[in-house]
């Protein structure tokens, strides 16, 4: 027996020292090298079908697929993601393609929330699309097989994995969710708030946002926060967690949980009779209104793209509106509207890439851009450094429940979005278009 | 009043809650023999029928007739259905045999409750509870008519049962039932109709403690459930899964231990934090170690338990000469196709998926060391894994270490572990060691993997493939070839195990602990020679999936290793057969093929196929009191007896499968 296991080791230990680790990126071999400055593409240009030589390009059609998880353990209907991406789709085909060409999502893929690399890499080899979109997913393990294929890739940004890679795009921007950001101490000074509650999970994306937000406070130190606990997750009784803050004289309660956790504490404030408001991280979602609106009643909530109640919308936001009620069975979301956003900033890297478009043109097209707003639905992100970069200004939407509906309180008609300075020590503040 | 009396007092509700659920495990087993994790399942069952009924969208019932219909009937008819198609026929069955069979049940139950033309797969918002939820305020302190529902239902549950199984003949003959069916039988009573009632009712707990508890989630999932269910399984272990006094006060014990913890450990702390989440399945894991009583209990035994003879163990099972021929050709020309499959038919996404059931196939050879040869149960297979895989990944970033060198390291490291979690297996066994290494998976998910120091950055950490003796295994076609003569080199060392001395002991020791002893071995060396084996290779084939996945952290954890996954494994590989390698490695296959070959090949949805594979992957395990050798062992032994007989050379000398739960005058 230990004869075997000698010849066991021995053959373990040969193969050690003869073992290294391999260098290859193939995102280096795929594709066509990034070119340089791109000209301008005249109304013409749009209309002309001259042959692409390029995965799920036909003469007469550009195909895309996406991924979501739909078969998901939240109630979250992520694959609204594609019905908003096929009103995009709807609109830009109505109006007669691109260089010649329909846009078509050909695949809706499951991922059931594991199997989200297989099915990136399915759209990629089977489906062989000319780009992935939408990505609504709650895990994103199929970034890195993404990145590697070189291939434009647009999403819902839930995940950090979509930082980084050049040819990885989503519906706002770079998150930095450990950062420090001015939107809360800004909303704790709007509504007189002076001492602040943060509860969490104690799980690592939600201990991250914790730290993001103490961080936010100490940078910026409108309120004191008095009170900070992590509870397990998915833990269904906070009675001593609002008893603490009571006796802790809060009067403003933060929370890195999900919609279930917010839930959850407004009930208990309820029940402990604690008439505070809750900024909600994760509550943006009508439904949830529709069931659980009277104890989220006076909460508030971020939406980075502009909430779809905005005064006085955008034309992009009305072009959602209008076509999205025609898709069989959409409804106006925050995940449709992803989709619908992704949809865009593809649409506007195939212009910028011209007739001969290829995915490497598409993805330095996009990388190209300093100003995408999707016509007012986006505040201005800077594709030349947001992939891993945050941006000099924190802008979202911020709604207060009232009466079961979001409702935005601070945006002006025609300026949806509050901006504040990242760098700035004091909290500087326009709203904008 | 006291602060420290205010916050134990708010623990009483959700300890009421933990009890119900504590209860109704206690009484399953009471009444059963069996220690029914599917519990949760069945409580979701009724809590998911409750909603659907109360749904304005749906039926729209008012409160009384949905609680009729999901506790009063739905949740006893399931009892009765679980009783006549499975457990009648597993009373004699040796309790690890009914606890994998609820393991699969466990499985399968949410799956088809959730499907489509059943509940509905998607979540549900959680209905509204059987009282009123507005607060009432008793002595200062705010509560609901629904938590005093709770509370008196679970004060009245223990009053009730108490009285059922002290001054009642009804209580005496579920008991003796459990005791001894045969000798119930022989004092004219009649131990199907008895048995019967004894799910009903434990069943009718389940579905009340589901719609109880239902209004306690924002959102109804079958997960949720089975949280509670371990935490509660604490405050069963606590009353030794025998009393529901103590269960009761176990119950409580725990929800008032939850709330003084987070009302006096300091807030946003660390430590603190991970105490807390770490509280019951800590609890349950002390118990099992420390609670005098759990080993002598299990002692117990049917006094007719000789009427049933053991089935002949897989040793006994002589294979023939063209057996062996046959297989091992079919194996040579199977890796000849296999090889020219991979080089030149799969496309790029049928490689990721057989690659990724090759690296599975590695990764269930390690159920094959534990539970096929040593006869331990082990729930904690994929939290090895995961150590592996971790470790690899944070060896190979911190380092720079070759990644083949790093994944020999991780295996080292999770063997350390496993090892280490074998000492409670020298106090241990059965289904209280199944416990333990289930309290322990819970532990690592919840503690261990959240830690930077064991998990990496938020960011996933890139892990390189391999470069072995100047080939580059960043292409996948031959990243597969290296996968696939990797679990040949790790099958081939679980074979030399198996065949050598400490595999022959494993084999004894799986058979008769006592035996073993007599013959002077340590049977507490060899759970932990088993233990460290097995999960050195699953560390082995974790560090594979992370050099596969190119990256590893806790998105990769959630994608392949939570303990839930892990509970599959082990229940799909009982069921093939975790006595054998081909039954791991079949396990492994059929886990990532079965589903996609559903999906992309047959055209089923991608929701009906991971609904069907999980509800077979469960009903498996119904097979197994019937065949413990799994599923591919039944059928290959099945063709050796079939062929022998047309070639009229019966095997005089291969004893022909006894089936354990068939009448002895159906016997041959």
């Amino acid at each position: 027996m230990a004869k075997r296991w000698g010849i066991v080791v021995a053959v373990c230990a040969l193969a050690a020292g003869a073992c290294g680790n391999s260098t290859t990126d193939s995102s280096q071999a795929n594709g066509d090298e990034p070119v340089g400055t791109l000209g301008t593409v005249s109304a013409e240009d749009l209309t002309k079908n001259v042959p692409v030589d390029a995965p799920g390009v036909t003469d007469t059609a550009i195909k895309v697929g996406g991924v979501a998880s739909t078969t998901n353990v939240l109630e979250l209907q992520v694959d609204q993601a594609f019905k908003g991406a096929q009103a995009y789709f709807d609109m830009v085909n109505s109006r007669g393609g691109i260089y010649g060409r329909q846009l078509e999502l050909v695949a809706e893929r499951d991922d059931q929330m594991v199997n989200n690399a297989a099915e990136v890499q399915g759209l990629i080899s089977q489906d062989e699309v000319f780009a992935i979109l939408p990505v609504a997913t709650l895990l994103f393990g199929g970034a890195q097989t993404a990145a590697d294929a070189g291939i434009p890739t647009f999403g819902w940004n839930i995940n950090p994995e979509w930082g980084g890679p050049p040819n990885l795009f989503n519906e706002k921007g770079y998150i930095c969710i450990d950062c420090a950001t001015p939107a809360q101490p800004w909303l704790a000074q709007e509504i007189g708030a002076t001492k602040v509650g943060l509860l969490s999970y104690a799980v690592d994306q939600s201990a991250d946002c914790a730290e993001g937000v103490k961080k936010s406070f100490e940078k910026w130190p409108t309120a004191e926060l008095a009170y900070s606990d992590a509870v397990p997750y998915g833990a269904t009784d906070l009675s001593v967690q609002v008893s603490k803050m009571r006796e802790a004289g809060v009067d403003f309660v933060t929370t890195c949980m999900d919609a279930n956790g917010s839930v959850t504490l407004a009930k208990e404030l309820k029940a402990q009779q604690l008439d505070i408001p809750q900024y909600m991280q994760n509550a943006y979602d009508q439904r949830l209104l529709d069931e659980f609106g009277d104890v989220l009643e006076g909460g508030y909530v971020l939406t980075i793209p502009a909430s779809l109640e905005v005064p006085d919308p955008p034309e992009g936001l009305r072009n959602f509106k209008e076509w999205i009620a025609k898709v069989p069975g959409a409804e106006a979301n925050e995940l449709s509207l992803a989709g619908w956003l992704n949809a865009d900033l593809f649409y506007r890297g195939l212009v910028g890439a011209g007739p001969e478009f290829s995915q490497a043109k598409v993805i330095a097209a996009i990388n190209q851009m300093e100003d995408w707003n999707a016509d007012g639905i986006v505040p201005h992100v800077n594709w030349t450094f947001e992939h891993d970069e945050l941006r000099p200004e924190s802008c979202g939407v911020i709604s207060q429940v009232q009466d079961g509906a979001f409702v935005p309180i601070f945006a002006e008609p025609g300026k949806p979005f509050t901006c504040t300075s990242n760098t700035a020590d004091e909290l500087v503040t326009e709203h904008r278009g | 009043m006291p602060d420290v009396v205010e916050y134990a007092i708010r623990g009483v509700p959700m300890g009421c809650v933990f009890a119900l659920v504590a209860i109704g495990i206690v009484l399953t087993y009471k009444t059963s023999g069996v220690l029914n994790l599917a519990f949760g399942a069945q409580a979701y069952v009724s809590a998911a029928l409750y909603y659907t009924l109360r749904d304005p969208d749906r039926f729209g019932w008012p409160m009384v007739p949905a609680v009729v219909v999901s506790v009063l009937i739905a949740a006893p008819a399931l009892g009765w259905f679980l009783d006549r198609a499975l457990y009648r026929h597993l009373r004699t069955a040796p309790p690890v045999a009914k606890l994998v069979v609820s393991l699969g049940l466990l499985v399968a139950i949410p799956q088809i409750v959730n499907l489509d033309f059943l509940l509905g797969s998607q979540a549900k918002l959680a209905p509204p509870g059987v009282a009123s939820e507005d607060p009432i305020y008793v002595a200062g302190i705010n509560t609901s008519a629904n938590e005093i529902v709770t509370v008196v239902v679970a004060v009245l549950s223990v009053l009730g049962l108490g009285l059922l199984f002290r001054r009642t003949n009804l209580g005496l003959q579920m008991r003796a039932v459990v005791e001894s069916p045969r000798m119930t039988q022989l004092a004219g009573v009649n131990a199907d109709r008895v048995g019967s009632f004894a799910w009903m009712l434990s069943s009718l707990f389940a579905g009340l403690a589901g719609v109880l508890v239902a209004p306690l989630f924002a959102q109804l999932t079958d997960l949720d459930f089975f949280g509670l269910l371990i935490a509660a399984l604490a405050a069963a272990v606590f009353a030794r899964l025998v009393s529901i006094p103590m269960a009761f006060a176990g119950g409580i014990a725990l929800g008032v231990g939850q709330a003084l913890a987070a009302g006096v450990l300091p807030a946003d702390n660390v430590l603190s934090t991970g105490f807390r989440s770490v509280l019951p399945f800590a609890v349950l894991f002390g118990l099992l170690l420390f609670w005098p009583g759990l080993r002598d209990h299990a002692g117990g035994g049917d006094p007719l338990a000789g009427v049933d003879p053991p089935p002949p163990s897989p040793g006994g099972f002589v294979r023939p000469r063209w057996m062996t021929v046959l297989n091992r050709s079919l194996a040579g020309a199977g890796l000849v196709v296999f090889v020219v499959a991979t080089l030149a038919v799969f496309d790029e996404f049928w490689l990721r998926v057989i690659t990724q059931g090759i690296i599975l196939s590695l990764i269930f050879l390690s159920v094959t060391v534990v539970v096929g040869l040593a006869g331990q149960i082990s729930l904690c297979q994929a939290a090895f894994a995961a150590v592996g895989a971790f470790a690899t990944a944070q060896l190979v970033d911190k380092t720079g270490m070759s990644v083949l060198v790093a994944m020999v390291v991780g295996a080292a490291v999770a063997a350390a572990l496993g090892a280490l979690i074998a000492l409670p297996a020298l106090r241990l066994s059965g289904i209280y060691l199944a416990l333990a290494t289930l309290a322990f998976a819970v532990m690592f998910e919840n503690v261990l993997v959240p830690l930077e120091a064991v998990s990496g950055p938020t960011r996933q950490l890139k892990v390189p493939r391999p470069l072995l003796a100047g080939i580059d295994f960043a292409n996948n076609r031959a990243f597969l070839l290296l996968c696939t003569a990797l679990l040949a080199l790790v099958a081939g060392i679980v074979l030399l195990i198996r065949n050598g001395t400490t595999g022959r002991a494993l084999t004894a020791m799986r058979s008769s602990e006592l035996g073993v002893a007599s013959l002077g071995l340590s049977t507490g060396r060899l759970k932990v020679i088993a233990f460290a084996v097995s999960a050195a290779i699953a560390g082995f084939g974790g560090g594979l999936m992370a050099t596969f996945e190119r990256q590893m952290g806790r998105q990769v954890y959630q994608a392949n290793f939570t303990f839930f996954v892990g509970l599959v494994w082990v229940v799909l590989v009982i069921t093939l057969g975790a006595r054998t390698v081909p039954g791991a490695v079949t396990g492994g296959l059929s886990f990532v093929l079965f589903r996609q070959i559903l999906e992309k090949v047959l055209g089923v949805s991608a929701t009906l196929a991971g609904s069907v594979s999980f509800i077979l992957f469960g009903l498996g395990a119904l097979t197994y009191a019937k065949h413990p050798e799994g599923i591919v062992e039944a059928q290959t032994q099945r063709f050796v007896r079939l062929v022998s007989r047309r070639r009229a050379h019966p095997p005089d000398d291969a004893p022909t499968a006894v089936d354990p739960v068939a009448p002895a005058e159906a016997r041959p």
